[in-house]
């Protein structure tokens, strides 16, 4: 309806432009029997200015302001999301939906960006991505540090999900994976986790490409990571993948401070 | 008595906790989040943890959960009303904090809730434990010296209700309407009757009671006005007769069938009628005691009438402004509004091929998941509920656990052992067809097939395996792969024990370096006891890497029952810890049944375990694996 509206309003303005005599006939008109032909014109003209003020915030919505932080369950997401916009520590429960928040980035310049904390359940996190993934200008991947050796096939698994999603994106987000945890005494270094995680993804590029095709033969061969014939490495990637230690918790209890003073420098980088 | 009462926002943050004990409350709560709220299993609000029973209730409009948590032998009765009633004023306390779409106000708003729970959860308890000892007090007292004292109270308390009742008569409906009721109320509480009624109900003067008896009183107004009179006569009788405190127990119910005029007086009456026993029996200071049960019974009074008053005054407004608000204004949904649409839906899931109960606690738990939310503006109840069930059934289909076969095999290769996956599943189903396509896929992905006939039973299956091996061992020939054996059959003729060939299979395999073991048995019902314990005791010994259930997409109710059996088999016939269940599905005859998809939602429903591979087809080939949103889009198809 409104499309149509608008192409009233459209035909009119360049009939009025092309065709003087009608605009003379018009404006006789309009100083002849004033009332019903000048609301008509008022009321097009405003369906035409709120068309054009919709677009052009609809436009400024999906202009990429968003962060996202996914990871897998309890990597500290949620924590890490509220240390960033408070610096206050909270106790945190499962996710179970979207929270989102507007971040003032750490530099001069003072500007914001959106934080997305998503789920990290098994059951929510590709929805949840599917979801945000279009207006994401960064991804923040969260890594429990701690219980990686047990959980790095798991990871490495929504790893690659997330990774050919954002390749398929439009203009790639930046991307860093947050070694979350390292108050743990036991926690692995960014370093390792990196190593191990090329290691993982290059078996998993096999493992993916020799699964049986899925139901609806209409979708095609995912992408591939990397280079055919070669270890996979994160340099090979068209998006630059970055790599940081952080703390949420902090060192003593509750009440220390988060070590995410690399992680806001990031992100004051890429804002 | 409560071990934690926390208050959390969907998106994961703790709002507020009440630590009733030491442990940490993280875990159950996120037990709870996992196994109900993640699973759709949203139909009851009660959960068993370990030892704890968590109850909770959700908020969609503001997007909050509220949990409590409490020792599982104990039988809290105030429990539901407790979350009900911290839920409202929680609600109403901090609307401006969680209305806000932006977490930053959950994060900034500070919620200083103790005070208020403490005295909420006081209340509750109060009002069990007088609940519960008036029975005793009731017994031990009843012959005692209070009785004739109770019967004057009664009789004198009944007296001045008999004089309003007849003063309704006569006079004008309002006036008498506020006095008579008034008497009433007053006739309990009065310990003296001296004071009588006025001077009461000038203290007393509640106004909303007074209201509400008084809008009842009009629309009772011809019918009282018959059996005022009778009822005042039956009704006296009967308090001289029996003992006082028995009388009073009677006296709650008794008017509801004689004196027609109390009924409408509705809770309040019985509300106020046990405190005040008590108060009599103990021998209390009448006035202060009185004063504060009133107090407490008032409260209730108040939220009592906070769902029947909006009711009334809507009538009148909400019929104006109604329609407009249900054209514009975004509004919450309830029940009722869903149950419609709900109906239809689970209808149509039934249609789908959806085991029918699971369809009734699907629509359940979205109709839980959905109550209280705001719609947008533009979106009906049915595109609402549609498209909440919509990512309810994804979220189903999600694979709960990591699938990825290759990947294990890989792993179990690089510790020289063979990797062991079982078939099971009723007879028919497809279990040796389809373990003879998931050998080609992995003779495809360079792996060597040890295939085990562990069907000893059903004439001709060794020799259907045997066929299958020479087909494959012909597409896959050992010159192929430098003189290796990639596929082979091991077998041990039949009437033999299962679980026996299978250890042997499995020892043959690590010893000629096989990297997996295809174990085939027997087809079995799911109600063949000895058959089930079988199967249970070839699982225990052999410790499969992966049993895998082979079940039809024909399936319609009955999936329901076969899988549950066989995994209650599974638990019950295993020593272990942790009983090895079925680890996965494999769906077959999948194209056979055209848009009817619904056993793959009924299968991962009941087991939340992943569909690993999907049958389509007769060839090697025609092995898939699940892609959720193409059956979800096909079961919502219409």
């Amino acid at each position: 309806m409104a499309s149509a509206d608008s192409r009233r309003v459209g035909d009119g303005g360049g009939a009025g432009g092309t065709f003087q005599p009608y605009l003379d006939s018009l404006r006789q008109e309009l100083q002849q029997r004033d009332p019903t032909l000048l609301s008509v014109v008022v009321a097009l003209l405003a369906v035409l200015l709120t068309l054009v003020f919709w677009k052009f915030i609809r436009s400024r919505r999906s202009s990429q302001r968003a962060v996202l932080l996914v990871g897998l369950c309890d990597s500290g997401k949620t924590l890490l999301f509220v240390r960033l916009l408070t610096g206050l520590y909270r106790d945190t429960q499962t996710s179970i939906t979207d929270s989102s928040a507007a971040y003032r980035v750490n530099n001069n310049r003072g500007t914001s960006l959106t934080l997305i904390d998503l789920p990290g359940h098994e059951s929510l996190r590709l929805q949840f991505l599917e979801r945000f993934k279009a207006s994401a200008r960064a991804i923040v991947f969260v890594v429990d540090s701690a219980t990686f050796q047990r959980e790095v096939k798991d990871v490495a698994e929504f790893l690659y999900q997330v990774l050919l999603d954002s390749m398929g994106l439009k203009n790639t987000p930046s991307f860093l994976i947050a070694c979350n945890k390292q108050d743990i005494t036991m926690a692995k270094s960014a370093k390792l986790i990196q190593q191990q995680l090329e290691k993982e993804l290059n078996t998993l590029r096999v493992t993916r490409s020799a699964a049986p095709s899925t139901l609806d033969s209409s979708s095609a061969a995912p992408a591939h990571l990397g280079k055919k014939g070669k270890e996979f490495e994160f340099s090979q990637l068209p998006l630059k993948v970055e790599f940081l230690e952080c703390s949420a918790k902090g060192g003593r209890g509750d009440t220390g401070s988060a070590d995410i003073q690399d992680l806001e420098k990031w992100l004051a980088k890429i804002a | 008595m409560l071990d934690f009462f926390t208050i959390f926002s969907k998106g994961g943050l703790v709002l507020w906790c009440f630590q009733g004990v030491s442990d940490s409350c993280t875990g159950p709560v996120n037990a709870l989040i996992r196994s109900v709220l993640l699973q759709e299993r949203g139909g009851n609000n009660s959960f068993t943890h370990e030892a704890l029973t968590l109850k909770y209730k959700l908020d969609n409009q503001f997007e909050l959960v509220f949990v409590v948590g409490f020792q599982k032998i104990l039988t809290l009765t105030y429990v539901d009303k407790l979350i009900d009633d911290v839920h409202r004023l929680f609600r109403d306390k901090y609307r401006t904090e969680i209305q806000q779409q932006s977490a930053l106000s959950l994060l900034n708003g500070t919620f200083d809730f103790q005070n208020d729970f403490l005295r909420l959860l006081r209340e509750a308890e109060e009002s069990s434990k007088i609940r519960a000892p008036t029975t005793m007090k009731k017994f031990e007292d009843s012959e005692k010296a209070k009785k004739p004292v109770r019967s004057m109270i009664e009789t004198r308390g009944e007296k001045p209700k008999e004089k309003a009742k007849n003063s309704r008569k006569t006079k004008g409906a309002k006036k008498e309407g506020s006095d008579g009721p008034l008497a009433t109320s007053k006739a309990v509480p009065a310990e003296k009757p001296g004071p009588v009624g006025p001077e009461n109900g000038v203290e007393l003067s509640k106004e909303e009671l007074i209201r509400r008896k008084r809008e009842e009183f009009i629309q009772k107004h011809g019918k009282g006005m018959e059996k005022s009179g009778k009822s005042a006569k039956s009704d006296a009788p009967k308090e001289k007769g029996k003992k006082a405190p028995r009388v009073w127990a009677l006296g709650g119910s008794a008017p509801k069938e004689v004196l027609d005029y109390s009924t409408p007086t509705t809770n309040g009456a019985p509300e106020v009628a046990p405190p005040e026993d008590i108060n009599l029996i103990r021998g209390t200071g009448p006035g202060g005691q009185l004063q504060d049960l009133d107090c407490s019974s008032s409260d209730d009074e108040g939220a009592a009438q906070n769902s029947t008053k909006p009711s009334a005054t809507k009538g009148t407004l909400g019929g104006m402004f109604g329609m407009l608000k249900g054209l514009v204004g975004s509004k919450s949904l309830t029940r009722e509004d869903m149950e419609s649409v709900l109906d239809k839906m689970r209808d149509h899931l039934i249609a789908k091929n959806v085991a029918a109960d699971i369809a009734v606690q699907l629509c359940e738990s979205v109709a839980s998941k959905l109550e209280g939310k705001v719609m947008g503006t533009f979106s009906t109840v049915t595109s609402t509920v549609k498209q909440a069930l919509q990512e309810s059934l994804v979220q189903i289909l999600q694979p709960q656990r990591r699938v990825d076969m290759l990947r294990d095999i890989m792993d179990a290769q690089r510790h020289q052992r063979p990797y062991v996956v079982t078939f099971c599943g009723v007879n028919g189903v497809g279990k040796s067809t389809n373990l003879a396509k998931i050998s080609f896929w992995l003779l495809e992905n360079r792996f060597s097939v040890l295939i085990a006939a562990c069907d000893t039973f059903r004439a001709g299956a060794v020799e259907q395996l045997r066929t299958h091996t020479r087909r494959l061992s012909a597409l896959h020939p050992p010159e192929k792969h430098g003189g290796r054996t990639m596929v082979q059959l091991f077998e041990k003729g039949y009437g033999k024990d299962a679980a026996g060939i299978a250890m042997e299979a499995i020892a043959f395999a690590r010893n000629q370096g096989f990297d997996v073991v295809l174990v085939d048995t027997a087809g079995r019902m799911q109600d063949n006891a000895p058959l089930m314990t079988a199967l249970a005791k070839l699982i225990t010994v052999n410790a499969p890497d992966l049993v895998l259930f082979v079940g039809e997409a024909l399936v319609g109710n009955e999936a329901v029952d076969q899988l549950v059996k066989f995994n209650r088999a599974l638990a019950d016939h295993s020593m272990a810890q942790t009983p090895r269940l079925i680890d996965g599905i494999v769906l077959t005859k999948f194209d056979t049944i055209d848009d009817k998809v619904g056993a793959a939602i009924s299968m991962t429903y009941i087991t939340s375990k992943p569909i690993v591979f999907v049958g389509t087809g007769q060839t090697y080939c025609d092995l898939r694996s699940l892609n959720a949103k193409a059956v979800v889009a096909a079961l919502m198809k219409a």
